[in-house]
Parts: C-alpha cells; structure tokens; sequence
C-alpha cells in the first residue's frame, strides 16, 4: 500500500467535510483495502466511517430504510428484512463468505468495483483502472464479462449479488452531499453503464456519502428466489445470477420482476420479460418464454457464448424456485 | 526505527516548486515523467493505538497501512492467524472481532481501537482446549495445518451463528475457508460433534 | 525444538496426531513465522514482460521509501561460488538462476527484490519499481505451440499397433487438460540467517530438508553440515516444495548481501508462476477391444507444456504401462517450450493426466461394448505381475478395490444407458474410474533417544507436510517397542536430524516407516547389551524374543527376567540412550513389482437447464498395503478425492495468450473446491500388508487419492447427460455447450 493518514469520523457531515483531494472512506473495507494492496486505490487520506453512518433497519411509512453500515450479514438475518424482503436476504447469503459478509457493508456492496482479474492486475491495460489504455478483456480471457450494456471501452461486469436483488425491488439510495443535503437515487439510476467512461462505476454525487438503501413494500416476499452460477458451490463471482420475484394472485402473475448479475456493467433489470409475465399464468412454458425474451439480443464476447443458455436455464430455474421458495 | 528518507509528502504536494523542479530534467528521460506521481514518495504514517486482543491490552504505534493480520503475525507474535492469500479469498486468517468472524487481511489496524480481538491463541481456557479443538483433533479436522486456526475461528463462528442444522448447511456456512488437503470431511465431523454438545 | 514446547498437557495428544495441539491452537511455528532478531522483509518484483532483456531498471523512486534497505538486482548481487560463470550456472540446474541474467523467460520472472525493514515498506517500494526490455517473441499458446511439436516414442512398443485395425470397438478421442496449480494454502516462504560467512541457517517451506541443504552447500560451496534447514511444520505441498525456486536462494542472496537475516514469503499471485504446476497436456487416446471386451491394444500419445529454460517432461503415458494388459502397445510423448515458469510434479504428476484420457476411453469402449465398465476393467487388470517388468506384483488389490467401492455406491443402481434417472431439471448419474501408482521406497534414517522414565523420542529429517508422517512414525514406534505412545515423542522436519528423502511420490512413510523399526530393533539390541551385564539370558538375545514395555526389558518366554530401565540407567550411568537407523530398500526390488491402487465410484446431479454439476457420492477404495494411521490415511484419501474434484470442474490456469500471461493468478480467479463443492467423502481400505515393501508392510497414498478422480466423475457426468467431457475442467459451461 502507498503510505496514507488515517482519520475516524464519528459523524457523516464531520466525515464529508474531511473529504480532501485524494480522499477515500473506508467501511467494511473488504474491496478498498484489497485494492490499496493492490495499489489500485492509492489514497493520501482514508476517512474511517464506520462510526459516522446509520447501522440498523428502520420501518419507515413505505416500507425500510437499511442503515449503510448495516453488516451484509446482519441485513441478512434482520427479522423485518426476512418477512418484508427475503429477496435481499437470500442475495446477500449467496455472495462472498460468513466472513466477508460481517465486515462488509450495506452502502460499501454498491460500491465494490469489478473483479474483470485485468482491472486487478496493474501490468495490463484496462480502461477501468487507468483511462484510456486499452481493454484487455475484449481480447483476451472475458469468460466472466459483460453480454449485454457493453461499450468497446469496456466489458466488465459489477460483482455485487445483493445489488441484483435492489435492482429487482427498486430500490432507492439515499445519499447525503457535502452541504449536507440528502437526495434519493433510484437504484436503475445509480449504478451505470461503461460508454466512454469506464472508470466511473455509479452516479454517486463527488464527496457525497450513502446513507441509506431504502425499499417499499411490496407483494413479492411469498415467492422469490436467487440463483447463482458459479465455477463452484459457493465463495465465487457469479457466471450469472438472477434475482426474480413474482406478486401472484392464484396462479396469475400480477407483476414479475427479474434482475441479472455477471451480465453488464450494473445489476441488470429485464424489463421486457417482466412485461411479458405480467398478467399471464405461472406456467413452465410462459416462464420459458420469459427467458427467451431476455436473452435475446444479448452481445456475447470470444469466450462466452454459454451466458445467453445459462442465462435462459437460471432465468427459469428462477421463476420455478418463486413458486416453491 | 530510523526514518533516513523520511521527508514530508505533504511539502511536496503543497510546493508547487517541487513539481516546478521537474521540468528541469532533460526531456529525453521520458519514463521519469510519466511517473511523476510514483517520484512523490509519501513518508509512511504511524500512529499511536490501544488494541485488545484475546483480553489483553496493547499500546502500540503502527503504520496505518498496517493489516491485523501484520500486526498479529509480525509484531505482536501471535503467528496462528495464518496468511494464505492476503487478499479475502481464502479465510486463513480468520479471527473474531467482538465475537464476529472476519478476515483480519483486509481489517486494518488503525480501526481496532475499541473492539475486541479474539484470535487462535485466546480460544483455548489456559490449558483446557475450546472443544471446538479438542474435535478438530479427534476428528482430524486437517492436514498440514496451515488453514486451521483459521477453520476453527470460523467453526466456532459457525456454531454460534446456528448454521449446523444439516451438512450442507455446516458445508455452505464454512466454504469461506479453503483447505487445499480438502480435509473437509473432518471439519464438518468437528463441527457436528461440537454443535451437538 | 520439538513439537512439544507448548504447555499442554500431552495426554490430549494421543488421541490425533502428535502435532494435533500445535496446529489447532496455533502455536505450530510455519517457515515464516519464527522470531529471528533483526529480521527484514524482502518482496520480490516480477517482470512485466515474458521474453526479452532487460534494458534498464529504476530503482531510484523504491530506493526512496522510508524503510528500504536495499535492492538486488542482477546488477549488484552477491556472489553466490556455485553460479560464478556460464558453465557452474548451467551445472547448477537450477533452471533459471535468480539475478544472474538479463533474459527474461516468462512474465513475473524476478527481475529485483527489495529489502526493507517492513513488510509494508517492502511491498510498497517494490510497487515503484520500473523496467524497460527488448521484448522478444513470447509463446504461451500450448494448443497453438503444441502443434509444432513432433511426438517421440516414450516407452518400448509392444506387439504391433496394426492389431487394433482388427478390433470389434476402437475408440479414437484427443483429451485436453489445463494447467492446474498447488496452491498449498501456506504461501512458500523463507527467513535466512547467515549466521557467519560459511554457516547458513533456513527457516524454509519445502518437502525434503536434505535436498534444500545439499542444493544450497553447492551452490555457496560451504559444507552441508553448515546449513541448518528447519522445516517443521510445513503448510502443505502436493510437490510444489520437492524443487529448491529460486525465491529461496533469492532471500539467502538478500541475507549475504545485507548480513542480515530476510524474510521472504511469496504473494499468492506469485505462487501461480514461482513454485511450478501441473502443465497443460494434450493427449490422444486409440483404445481398441474385441467383442468380449478383452483389450487388443493401445495407442497413447501426449504433450505437455514446459517452460523455454528448462525441460519438464510429466511421464503422462507411464501409466498406460502399468495398471491394464495391453498386447499391443505404443507410447509417444512431447514437451511444448513455454514463456512460461517451468511446471513440477504436481500429485499424482503425470499419472494423474494420463489416467484421465485412458480411464475416460475405457468408459466410452465400455458403452460401445455394451459391457459393464466395472466388469471390463477387471477383465483387463494385470493382476499378476507388471505388464511393463514382468516382475510378478508383490500385492495388487485393485480388484479389490473395484469390487468394494461398486458394493458402497451401490453400482446396481447405475443405467447402462445415460440420461436414464431424472429428478426435475437434474440428472443423475454413476461413474467409476481407477488409478495406480508405482509404490517406491527410499533410503531413510531415524534416530531414538530414550530416557531413563522410558520415554523416547524419535527424530527424522524428513518433514511432515500434512500426510501424518508423524503419527506414523509413533504408531510404528509404539507397536514395535510397546511403549505407550503418551511416551514418544516425534521430532522432524530439521536437517539436523538423520537423514531422509524428500517427502513425495507417495513415498514418505514408506521410507521412514522401516527407518523407525530399525531403529527400534536397534534400540532393543543395546537395551539388552546393557540388560547382560544383570543377567546373562539377555546376552545375545534375539531381536524378536526382546519385550520392551513402558518401563522395563524383558524377555519372551522367560519369566522373571524384567530389569527396569532405571536399574539400567544407574548401573551403566546413563544419561540418554541413543541410537540411529538406516533403512532402504534392497534385493525385493529385484524379485517383485510393487504398486498402490484405487478404484473411485460417484454419482453426480447434472442440471439441464443451467450445466451444474453437483457430486452427490464420492466413494474412495485404495489399497495402501498396511494402514498405519487409519485417520490420517482416510483424512488424506478424501482430501485426494477433493483434488480430484478440482481438476474434473474447476481447477484451471488461465493465460492469455495476446497478453503473455497468466490472468487470474489468484484464488477468486483460481477455484479450487471449497466445503461445498464436496459431499462427504466415503473411504474404504483394503488394509492387507505388503509383506515385502518394507518392514511395516504400508503402500503410499498421496497419489492414488487422486489418481482416477476426475475420469471417475467425467465418466459419471456422460452417464447422466449423455454428454462426453474429454477437455478438463469440466466447467458449467462445457456441459452446456456441450
């Protein structure tokens, strides 16, 4: 790591107002310090906030506001979490480790950067880390990128499993800015697409700090699922992920939502085959036709073509699981 | 320790002139340019701090760069916190943080003030072995040993967060910690044991 | 030192290993983690290009960083006698050696390391450090190099290869194998410590402290016994600690060069390109049999990759010559030159892959015959003797094996046809393979202090790098003396202690196990010598007639004839009795072939819809001659098995070939399986001794773990999908695609 001053904050203001040139927050620091290691991220100054922002789940009139510094695993486990919105829970259990998942925290997930391994290895270009030196992905080893959303700039994929089940449930991000005011940020807004810009991972405003995730109820709790496809039973990124809710009335769906990971540059809504379900029958062959219509059209690189089945069999594995969670 | 080189960073990010100093290096030393950034060496910072580990309290000064996992394993001694990737991807250096288990690679040192560290070395009562030992022994619960302070930390973890309902449930709840002899067999057996106590 | 300098109460032992304590409460001291006064960090900067020269490097900025030391390079390095010119270099065999070229042979070659008083100093100095090179063309393509590469003959031809035009059923198939690395989960590591200009101490992760000691004697030309090299708890290995890397003779340098002692532990990046791997392999298999399933014969090609600087050649068609009859056959082989590191044995090296093609093709010919695959291996075992030496086999149980292990999964479940048993979107599948390997033997010597209370410690050099080589040696100890193992106390993994070879191959115990009964033996003998002067029956006494116990000699069949080791040790005034034992192999290796066995039975849930393979049963059978330590043995089969679960699905080195490297070198790139990936292993021994191994009658295991686990599940996957995986790791996405 490239030396640094170290500073607590016991406040948001207090920690915003500290935020100088080359200044980086760290909470549960499960990716940044790895990335200092790497020396990827290089501040001169780290700003502790893990005292400095709200830690519980709070009912609020719509439905929950998740503290940023809620623990991904204490989210996990949190009772109203577990009866309003299993979804995130389930999401949350399928990504990393026990370990990882008590450090990390609810506002740090929407944060963590890629793990295309070139954004990771300093020796190769890679747009991400260092602008404007090429994408190393496009021609080499993109087993794990993007399918869909892609730009020639770059094709990696965010990592995050709870970050598909926000995008699912549409979310929103409460952040507070440094003049101290709070702005809400739909959760398809936060997280955006490579373009021309690849080093930028979200919309989150310069030196403002995430407060809050914050979710509405909703119908979807009774029947949800998250399927994850990785190279082994657990610990890994996702080949593909999918989160998928549906609000059933009998066997008619009401309304279906269906979110992707390992697919693009931020968790992925398919708008389109959620339209499709809605108002049909929970059958096999319409959850079927779902899957097809979000995997068509997809942009698969050299070396992986297999995402666009994998996708349309976890697609439907997905929906079935809804109907027996 | 002697600080021979240990000029401040800030001087030379706030003196424009240093920079400003720069451009009298002959043009062709190209390379030396384009690491202007890497020639702007920060002088390592060190701070003063009270951590507790396995209920003992330490006053030390450490570099805020700085890792638990250093700190145990270079300064303080305590070698059973093991590194294994030092990067979050493999769970031998499992540790508990107030009763929490995390990795202490990617835990700096500089946010410990505070909390209350339990590493391998504080599991055990004085002589009397934690069961959750004992089994690793009588169950073999490893090989060469190397991930096994890290797989006991985080099996105890597993019995207090109540995740031993079934064997897949003990397999998913432990997949943090890799054992490249694969003596998977005998953790899960500890762990059975330990929970059914 | 010794395992025991912890305060425990050393009863708890006895019931696991004689480390047990050591490891679980971390008190066990791994290479890089003893205390050495004065100690410095070393990191090592790797090339960022795989072939070429270097032109320059910078070392200006790192050399600023509060805390430095120093930085070797190729330009200021010690002098190190052994590699003073081009022609002791090349006598050296060290492949390439450390900072003492200009060539750069494969990307994250060391180029410079940097001393400083802190790891963290270290790491960020050597983040500053820059090079420029005259790149040259690089080769990491193994498929498109391999091309290029001719096959030469790799064995002697047996009847002719025009026999299998005869045949009822040929299967004709290539197999593709990616490079897998050890990744034993302790990174390598090293302190040294010149303790004067010709006196060297290591603290060093490896398999065979005499090996470590002997390379670096000749290398700084100081005598062996000069280098103390401690190596007592070793935090696994699976081969990658059986060469002496050039990061270990990197930190010595460092430590002359400083006089001061270095550590050095290589980042797990590093491990991927610094300790070897098991290479890439291409492979082609032309299997041919007649009607009854008898085999006509074989035809094995194979290539595998090795490095520009050094030739590695993986013997992958040696097993072809061992386990099957085979009339007719034919082996050739090739090594493919690399901008690579140079692979190593890697567990089960060569066999392993090899096994893979050959078991796989057995279980194609199998459908096409339409003959059970369990009956037709047993058809085709060479049961009686070597079908390569002609030596009849000492023991050889692998029917054995096949019979128990299809008994345990219960084979009769599995369909003669795939994709028969369904559950949803799941199908399920049975798949069996087997594998061999020569069981060797060599040359070892261990050492037995008794004190007067009767206790006695036995020592080895050799290490213990997590097969139980310890408990071993205390069980073998404790039934050949009758001491109560609370009494034996085991000490290894010091090159101060008598000799041993390395510990691999599946050959560790089978060394030491008749070193420690023949010290044992030896330790009778002179107990009785002293026992003569008290009474004269003991004179001359038979080994076998002497009885030792916790507290005393006597004699069988002679009543009253106890003398108690006290009287001993007072009327001879004794201190410590000690002896010390070689023991090797010898004229048996003349008479009789000798080899372990396994036969590996799963059954796996294959899901349609998303390509996941889930193994549901994994059933190991190994004949291991005599089990000396039932736990440690199982405990090693399953953990082979869990390799092998490993190579079949997910374990890979990616490279990209645009790039010149390897990508992903670390474990969220690397998948290795996790508690989850394994069901719980089931292991069974047949447990027959080998009357003439060696004295204790115990076969190795290490390799026959593993050997046969990935075509076992490849296998199970066919049989559940329909589908033929031939190229490992057989990832979701292959079984989708497929």
């Amino acid at each position: 790591m490239r030396p640094f001053l170290f500073s607590k904050s016991t406040a948001a203001n207090q920690a915003i107002a500290k935020k100088k040139s080359n200044t980086q927050f760290i909470a549960g620091g499960t990716n940044l310090v790895d990335l200092m290691k790497k020396h990827i991220a290089n501040p001169d100054n780290l700003v502790d906030i893990s005292s400095a922002l709200p830690n519980k789940v709070e009912n609020t009139a719509q439905g929950v506001s998740i503290g940023a510094m809620m623990r991904n695993s204490a989210t996990a486990t949190d009772p109203t979490i577990l009866a309003k919105f299993p979804l995130v829970s389930k999401a949350i259990l399928a990504g990393a480790s026990p370990q990882i998942r008590n450090m990390a925290s609810m506002g740090g997930n929407l944060l963590q950067r890629t793990r295309c391994p070139y954004f990771y290895d300093v020796t190769t270009p890679c747009n991400k880390r260092q602008p404007g030196s090429g994408c190393s992905a496009i021609s080499g080893e993109n087993r794990m990128s993007a399918v869909v959303g892609h730009s020639p700039q770059c094709i990696a994929v965010h990592p995050s499993d709870l970050c598909v089940a926000l995008a699912a449930l549409d979310a929103t991000v409460k952040v507070m800015d440094k003049s101290n005011k709070t702005q809400s940020i739909a959760f398809k807004d936060f997280h955006r697409l490579p373009d021309n810009n690849p080093e930028k991972d979200n919309n989150l405003p310069a030196d403002a700090l995430i407060q809050s995730i914050n979710l509405s109820n909703n119908n979807f709790a009774k029947n949800c699922s998250y399927v994850k496809l990785r190279d082994r039973d657990s610990y890994a990124f996702a080949l593909i992920s999918v989160a998928a809710a549906l609000n059933l009335n009998g066997n008619k769906i009401i309304e279906a939502r269906l979110a992707s990971g390992g697919v693009a540059h931020k968790p992925w809504r398919w708008l389109e085959a959620e339209q499709f379900l809605k108002g049909k029958e929970a059958t096999i062959a319409n959850f079927e036709a779902a899957a097809n219509i979000a995997t068509k059209g997809l942009k698969p690189q050299m070396h992986n073509a297999f995402k666009i089945p994998m996708l349309k069999g976890a697609i439907e594995t997905a929906l079935k699981q809804c109907l027996n969670p | 320790m002697k600080q021979e080189y240990n000029f401040s960073r800030r001087f030379f990010l706030k003196t424009s002139s240093a920079l400003g100093a720069l451009a009298f290096i002959p043009r062709g030393v190209k390379a030396f340019y384009e690491d202007v950034k890497n020639y702007i060496i920060p002088t390592k910072e060190q701070i003063p701090l009270k951590v507790s580990i396995n209920k003992k309290s330490y006053a030390i000064k450490a570099d805020t760069r700085t890792t638990l996992l250093d700190l145990l394993r270079e300064d303080l001694n305590l070698t059973g916190a093991k590194k294994g990737c030092d990067h979050g991807q493999c769970g031998a250096c499992t540790v508990h943080i107030d009763g929490q288990r995390v990795l202490s690679c990617l835990t700096l040192a500089a946010t410990l003030p505070g909390k209350e560290v339990t590493t391998i070395e504080g599991l055990a009562n004085g002589d009397q072995l934690h069961p959750m030992q004992e089994a690793f022994i009588q169950c073999d619960g490893f090989q060469c040993g190397y991930c096994t302070p890290g797989q006991i930390m985080s099996a105890v973890a597993c019995v207090n967060e109540g995740h031993t309902k079934s064997v897949a449930e003990i397999k998913e709840f432990m997949s943090g910690n890799l054992c490249r002899c694969g003596a998977y067999n005998g953790i899960v057996e500890s762990i059975q044991k330990v929970a059914a106590q | 030192m010794g395992f025991f300098d912890e305060p425990f109460d050393f009863n708890i032992a006895a019931e696991g290993r004689v480390e047990g304590i050591a490891k679980v409460t971390g008190a066990g001291k791994y290479s890089a983690e003893y205390k050495v006064e004065g100690l410095c960090h070393a990191v090592l900067v790797g090339s960022t290009i795989a072939a070429g020269t270097i032109k320059s490097i910078n070392v200006a900025n790192a050399k600023q960083v509060a805390g430095v030391i120093d930085i070797i390079t190729h330009l200021n390095k010690p002098l190190v006698p052994g590699l003073a010119d081009e022609a002791k270099i090349k006598e050296a065999r060290l492949g390439f050696a450390v900072f003492h070229t200009d060539k750069i042979y494969f990307k994250g070659q060391p180029i410079a390391l940097v001393v400083a008083e802190t790891f963290e100093d270290a790491t960020y100095a050597a983040s500053l450090i820059t090079a420029t090179y005259e790149k040259t063309e690089a080769k990491v393509d193994f498929k498109e190099a391999s091309n290029a590469i001719p096959l030469t003959s790799a064995g002697k031809d047996r009847g002719n290869l025009s026999a299998l035009d005869s045949a009822v059923q040929v299967v004709e198939q290539e197999y593709n194998i990616k490079a897998e690395v050890h990744n034993p989960m302790e990174m390598h590591a090293t302190i040294a410590e010149w303790k004067a200009p010709d006196k060297l101490k290591l603290f060093d992760k490896n398999q065979g402290v005499n090996n470590v000691q002997r390379t670096f004697s000749k290398l700084f030309a100081i005598p062996v016994d000069n280098i103390e090299v401690i190596s007592e708890f070793v935090g696994g290995g699976f081969g990658s600690g059986l060469r002496v890397w050039p990061h270990t003779l990197a930190c010595i340098m460092a430590a002359k060069q400083l006089n001061r002692p270095v550590k050095l532990m290589l980042t797990r990046p590093q491990m991927f390109y610094s300790v070897g791997y098991r290479p890439a392999a291409w492979q082609k298999i032309k299997l041919a049999a007649n009607s009854d399933g008898k085999f006509i014969g074989m035809h094995h090609q194979a290539k595998n990759g090795t490095s520009v600087y050094e030739n590695f050649n993986e013997g992958i068609t040696r097993v072809a010559r061992l386990i099957y009859n085979f009339e007719n056959l034919k082996t050739e082989a090739a090594t493919v030159p690399l901008n690579l590191s140079t692979p190593t044995w890697m567990r089960g090296p060569g066999d392993c892959t090899g096994d893979f093609a050959i078991e796989s093709a057995i279980d194609e010919l199998s459908y096409k015959l339409n003959i059970d695959p369990v009956a037709l291996r047993i058809k085709n075992l060479a049961l009686d003797k070597n079908p390569e030496s002609g030596l009849p086999w000492s023991t050889n149980y692998i029917n054995e094996c096949i019979e128990k292990g299809a008994s345990m999964i219960n084979w009769s479940n599995r369909k003669s046809t795939p994709s028969q048993l369904k559950e949803g979107d799941w199908s399920v599948g049975y798949g069996m393979a087997v594998g061999a390997w020569n069981a060797g033997r060599g040359t070892a010597s261990a050492a037995i202090q008794m004190q007067r209370d009767g206790s006695i410690t036995v020592q080895t050099a050799m290490t213990d790098i997590g097969t139980g080589t310890g408990i071993s040696m205390q069980n073998i100890a404790h039934e050949r003396t009758g001491i109560a193992k609370n009494k034996i106390k085991i000490e290894l993994g010091n090159s101060n202690l008598p000799p041993a070879p390395s510990q691999g191959g599946s050959n560790g115990l089978s060394s030491i196990g008749g070193a420690v009964v023949s010290a044992t033996e030896m330790l009778k003998s002179k107990l009785a010598e002293y026992a003569a002067s008290q009474n004269d029956a003991y004179k001359g006494a038979a080994v076998n007639d002497i009885l030792l116990s916790d507290t005393g000699i006597s004699l069988k069949n002679a009543n009253n004839l106890f003398i108690s080791y006290a009287s001993i040790w007072d009327k001879n005034k004794l201190d410590i009795l000690e002896v010390e034992a070689s023991s090797g192999p010898g004229a048996e290796r003349q008479k009789y072939a000798f080899c372990s066995s396994a036969a590996h039975f799963c059954k796996v849930k294959v899901n349609v819809k998303t390509g996941k393979v889930k193994l549901e049963r994994m059933v190991t059978v190994a004949d291991g001659g005599k089990i000396i330590s039932e736990k440690a043995a199982a405990n090693q089969m399953s953990g082979a098995a869990v390799g092998g679960i490993g190579m079949a699905l997910m374990e890979e080195q990616l490279v990209d070939e645009k790039l010149d490297s390897l990508v992903a070198n670390d474990f969220a790139g690397y998948h290795f399986p996790v508690n989850a990936d394994a069901p719980i292993i089931e292991v069974a021994f047949i447990n027959k001794p080998d009357p003439n191994i060696n004295p204790q009658g115990s076969k190795g295991l290490g390799e026959v773990g593993i050997i046969g686990t990935a075509a076992a599940i490849a296998n199970a996957i066919y049989n559940a999908t329909g589908k033929r995986l031939r190229d490992l790791p057989i990832t979701p996405d292959k079984v989708l695609l497929a």
